[in-house]
């Protein structure tokens, strides 16, 4: 934990940091790389900023100048960043330590760990199981103890379905709320920066330094950025949670039913409004598919620029055309090649209209259908997965059945309506963490973080971490 | 059977800004190849576009000059296709909502007006200049992102001159503007031609030939010209034309394939997601409306109405923003408008070819050049000293100084002339006697000697006044 | 939506510069039954009179960047990822120009 508190010994602090995640390496092989942390440990003692000698990591696919900045794919492998994105250089500032980064679903696609260009990583609870995606690295290097805050970032729930597997806070605030530029997108109009802490209060904390206008994203908010750490108020009293009735009707597991309803009751008790809310089933179904176009279709146009020209791995040619398939070709695993096969084939001019276009309007009635949910309400939750992390053998799940459509999607319609939304431990099953997804009125981040902070006291989930066995 | 000729005009013109359309990064004058980019001109991963607003003034003040209506809601989209020279594997442009459409601009063949339809007019970027040395191509990515306007026109234009008359106006237009430097042969406007016929009376359109990268005005006419013998020739030949690009071949003065178009290629255009739609306020609007420069038409009606210039002086001084702005600069120092009109045309012209230099402040700055008309109409000097000192001037002193260090003060003052008149008179009898015999050329004959006599400072006009006053007396 | 064909499948890869193995396309045919099941699903939707929703917020904004040089990439930036390079110019293969 870092909010209202000072560290002391910068130098113990980050070497603990570095020599845990180097420790932890060969059982979760969730970082990417290790970074120089002399100039930041030198320029965070006299730093008065908000992280001030806090050791961090970055998903690898934030840029960092001068740094080696992969998104995971063998055509960024050695892909030097020339220049800080945004928040690269607002953590900088705020006398973060960053102190490597880590590793993700190749470009961001992917939500189980399992297509990173390092390996597979595991799950710090249970090393035989997933720990979700994309960003993967980061949740499980905060869930291990290494770091207190990583960056993510989130198209679909890639922050906030890892930390529900790995028992952390994983937030996604508003679209344009945190600058987008320097994070190797995934699908533009979904991408949202996010991040993972152990708890409510270094969450809120961690926003103030992330936030804010940046000239160099078109799509960032001039909002004023709120003292969300100052305002905190876990008080629950007279609060308005929403339930998301057609996520519990599809969940079959009675443990995860369980300690979601055991802290609804408690909500009550403690002075909450509780509702359930319905939506459109028949809409609802359609997350999927709307997102799996909306997203491929931008993913394909958005790395058209990686064609070993410029930069990245180059795979030689005769031809210009020659080169640049030879370097996508071997640059990109399959499933990237085919999910930009996908996004294109949404793209033609003969297909545009009964898919992109198709999917976008039905974005716009899902967004719809969502905005009348929050309504009348402060926040709107549903567990964040229908079931513990997955075991990495397991690729069973069928992805038609209404688990799988509802109980496993829901958390995009926060990508969807770029409504803030986070994650937040719910407890354990048979020892492996769950977690409870919150969602916002847009901008309405401190109510997230307020009634978040009132749940954390009932769960008593804070500052969770796995016992890794070294 | 006779063809009507179809001919529409896509025109790409770089936009005169200091940065790019999306990025900070300067636009580039001949710099060192890759010096004048940045992350984003290069399509780095994790960049992202940020608009230009002056690109965007320019654009609207593009759209106001070509009679356009203008979206007022900034939206754009991308273009996706992959080559070397498009750093992010699309173009940023307005395929679906340009900011200027359903506009026109008048144009004059043969002394005959006639209205071209401009279809749309949309922002987009530039791509890279490639070099191609032996067996490889070199890569300069200082081009790449810099502002551009395409202009497209509907299919109204008829013949090669009314092409080249469309583009010379769309030249004039956009540099009165100030919207670009439209210099074709350096490629900030570049130009394309689609040519079709038809037999008269004929609905619907023929096979389309696209004639690309036409670098200068009078390749516009020839090209279009040699593009329709040929389109006939096939046509009598009873074959038919293949859907082509081709290019304008200055040698043999003849069109030359360089592709056929098997198909449309399919640019899976969508709107981009990272630039949401930007309203132009109307204050912004208003701002850029109300300062919307003069076009040469309307200076060269300045110059007829206020300025009292014939039309043809007019129009030879607004043929160019260069020639117009200076002659204004001179004009604003003081000179008189007529004089500095003609010294403009007869002199300053020629010099200008012959140094094939049109930066004419460069040589002679417009104080400089107003002093020296000033010293003409005040007749401190001839204006054959005028063109002596011109001569110098070149080298970049003032005419005062060379005035003063040639001594070439006109001698205006009357005693000092009658001086020489009556010198003069009194050694010349015999053409004393032929003028008044009636021989008008020995008047002439001694304004000469008087000029001879005073090394040339006499006032020619008011030494013959002298001379005739004297004369009547004998 | 029909199915997709083999001869579609490559003509998308080639237009995209990929490469697929024979096995790799037969795999993207047979994700494309899944996503034509779930195409049935969004076929359920009426969006007649819907438009599409092309950025989370809507708003228009009237934000546009001043046109001032604020960054430029020293050459050794610029090159330092090239994969080939020469005299400050990017190199590949001879492009046939257009
Ligand atoms: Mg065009
Ligand atoms: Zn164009």
């Amino acid at each position: 934990m870092f909010a209202n508190r000072k560290i002391e010994n910068i130098e113990m602090e980050v070497m603990d940091a570095v020599n845990q995640a180097r420790k932890q390496q060969p059982l979760l092989n969730a970082m990417v790389s290790f970074t120089e942390v002399d100039e930041a440990i030198e320029y965070a003692k006299s730093s008065s900023g908000k992280m001030a000698g806090l050791p961090i990591i970055l998903k690898d696919n934030v840029l960092t100048k001068g740094v080696r900045t992969t998104g995971s794919v063998q055509i960024l492998d050695n892909y030097i960043g020339t220049y800080d994105a945004t928040i690269t250089t607002k953590l900088k500032e705020a006398g973060a330590v960053i102190i490597g980064k880590s590793a993700l679903d190749g470009l961001g696609m992917g939500g189980t760990g399992t297509n990173c260009h390092t390996g597979f990583v595991h799950n710090p609870y249970d090393l035989t199981r997933m720990a979700g995606g994309s960003s993967v690295g980061s949740a499980v290097l905060v869930a291990s103890g290494a770091v207190a805050f990583a960056i993510g970032s989130d198209t679909g729930d890639s922050v906030r379905k890892p930390a529900s597997f790995v028992g952390i806070v994983g937030v996604k605030p508003t679209y344009g709320r945190i600058s987008r530029y320097g994070i190797i997108p995934y699908a533009s109009s979904l991408d949202h920066v996010g991040y993972f802490t152990r708890g409510v209060e270094d969450a809120a904390l961690s926003l103030e330094v992330l936030a804010g206008r940046d000239d160099k994203d078109m799509t960032s908010s001039f909002r004023e950025v709120e003292n969300y750490l100052a305002n905190l108020n876990g008080d629950l009293t007279g609060k308005t949670i929403g339930i998301m009735g057609n996520v519990i009707d599809a969940i079959r597991s009675k443990e995860v039913l369980v300690l979601f309803n055991d802290l609804v009751e408690k909500c009550k008790a403690a002075g909450a409004i509780i509702k359930v809310i319905h939506m459109d089933p028949v809409r609802l179904k359609t997350c999927l598919p709307v997102y799996y176009i909306i997203a491929n279709s931008e993913a394909t146009a958005n790395h058209s620029n990686l064609d070993g020209v410029r930069f990245g791995m180059q795979e030689r040619g005769d031809s210009l055309e020659e080169l640049m398939t030879n370097s996508r070709t071997k640059g990109f695993s399959f499933l990237l090649r085919k999910r930009f096969i996908i996004g294109s084939y949404s793209l033609a001019d003969e297909n545009q209209d009964l898919l992109l276009r198709k999917a976008q309007k039905v974005r716009r009635l899902l967004v719809e259908d969502f905005k009348v949910a929050l309504a009348d309400i402060d926040v709107l939750i549903a567990p964040a997965s229908s079931d513990v992390a997955p075991l990495l053998t397991d690729t069973s799940a069928d992805q038609l059945s209404a688990r799988y459509l509802i109980a496993e999607n829901h958390m995009v319609l926060g990508n969807f309506s770029g409504y803030p939304s986070m994650t937040i431990p719910m407890g354990k099953i048979n020892g492996l963490p769950i977690g409870i997804n919150l969602t916002a009125k847009p901008f309405e981040e401190q109510v997230l973080f307020d009634i978040a902070l009132g749940m954390e006291h009932l769960t008593g989930c804070k500052n969770m971490m796995a016992e890794v066995m070294l | 059977m006779s063809f009507e000729v179809i001919i529409g005009i896509e025109i790409h013109c770089e936009l005169k800004t200091k940065t790019k359309m999306f990025s900070g990064a300067p636009v580039s004058f001949g710099n060192l190849p890759n010096t004048c980019v940045n992350e984003i001109d290069l399509g780095h991963p994790g960049t992202l576009p940020s608009l230009n607003k002056r690109a965007v003034e320019l654009a609207i003040i593009a759209c106001e000059l070509m009679n356009c209506e203008i979206d007022r809601l900034i939206r754009f989209d991308r273009k996706n296709y992959y080559y070397s020279d498009l750093p992010k594997g699309y173009q940023i442009t307005q395929q679906f909502h340009p900011i200027g459409r359903g506009g026109y601009v008048d144009i004059e063949v043969d002394g005959v007006s006639k209205r071209i339809g401009i279809n749309r007019l949309h922002m987009e970027e530039d791509t890279a200049k490639q070099f191609h040395h032996g067996d490889v191509t070199w890569i300069d990515f200082n081009r790449a992102g810099t502002p551009l306007v395409e202009i497209v026109s509907e299919p109204d234009i008829r013949s090669g001159k009314e092409a080249a008359a469309f583009v010379e106006k769309m030249k004039s237009l956009l540099e009165f503007g100030d919207i670009s430097d439209v210099k074709m042969e350096e490629g900030s406007l570049r130009c394309d031609v689609n040519i079709s016929l038809r037999p008269y009376g004929f609905e619907g359109y023929g096979t389309k030939v696209e004639i690309k990268n036409l670098n200068s005005v009078n390749n516009v006419l020839r090209a279009v010209e040699a593009e329709i013998a040929r389109q006939t020739d096939v046509y009598f030949k009873g074959e038919s034309i293949v859907q082509s690009t081709r290019r304008y071949d200055e040698t043999s003065r003849k069109t030359v394939l360089m592709r056929k178009k098997e198909g449309a290629v399919d640019y899976k255009y969508f709107p981009e997601p990272n630039i949401p739609p930007i309203m132009i306020s109307d204050e912004f609007y208003r701002k850029v409306k109300s300062n919307l420069p003069k076009t040469a038409q309307q200076r060269k009606e300045d110059y007829i109405h206020l300025l009292g210039l014939s039309d043809y002086d007019a129009s030879i001084l607004t043929s160019g923003k260069d020639l117009s702005d200076y002659f204004d600069a001179i004009v604003s120092c003081g000179a008189p408008a007529k004089n500095t009109a003609n010294w403009l045309i007869s002199e300053v012209l020629s010099v200008a070819q012959l140094r094939n230099n049109r930066r004419f402040a460069d040589w002679i700055q417009p104080q400089h050049m107003s002093d020296l008309l000033v010293l003409v109409s005040e007749g401190k000097i001839s204006g054959k000293q005028a063109k002596e000192v011109f001569a110098d001037m070149i080298q970049g002193e003032s005419p005062k100084d060379i005035v003063a260090k040639k001594g070439l003060v006109q001698v205006s003052d009357e005693g000092h002339l009658l001086c020489w008149v009556l010198e003069v008179l009194s050694n010349n009898a015999q053409s004393i006697e032929d003028y008044k015999n009636g021989k008008d050329r020995a008047l002439g004959f001694l304004v000469g000697q008087v000029m001879k006599l005073s090394k040339g400072k006499a006032n020619p006009a008011m030494t013959s006044e002298l001379l005739v006053q004297e004369l009547s007396k004998r | 939506m029909e199915r997709i064909s083999k001869k579609q499948v490559y003509k998308l890869a080639q237009q995209l510069m990929l490469r697929l193995s024979e096995e790799e396309a037969d795999n993207i045919i047979a994700e494309f039954d899944t996503l034509l099941k779930q195409l049935d699903l969004l076929d359920q939707i009426d969006t007649s009179n819907v438009d599409e929703m092309i950025y989370p917020f809507e708003e228009p904004t009237d934000f546009f960047r001043e046109d001032i040089v604020d960054h430029v990439l020293p050459i050794e930036e610029v090159l330092y990822n090239a994969p080939v390079e020469e005299e400050g110019y990017f190199v590949i293969p001879k492009v046939v120009k257009d």
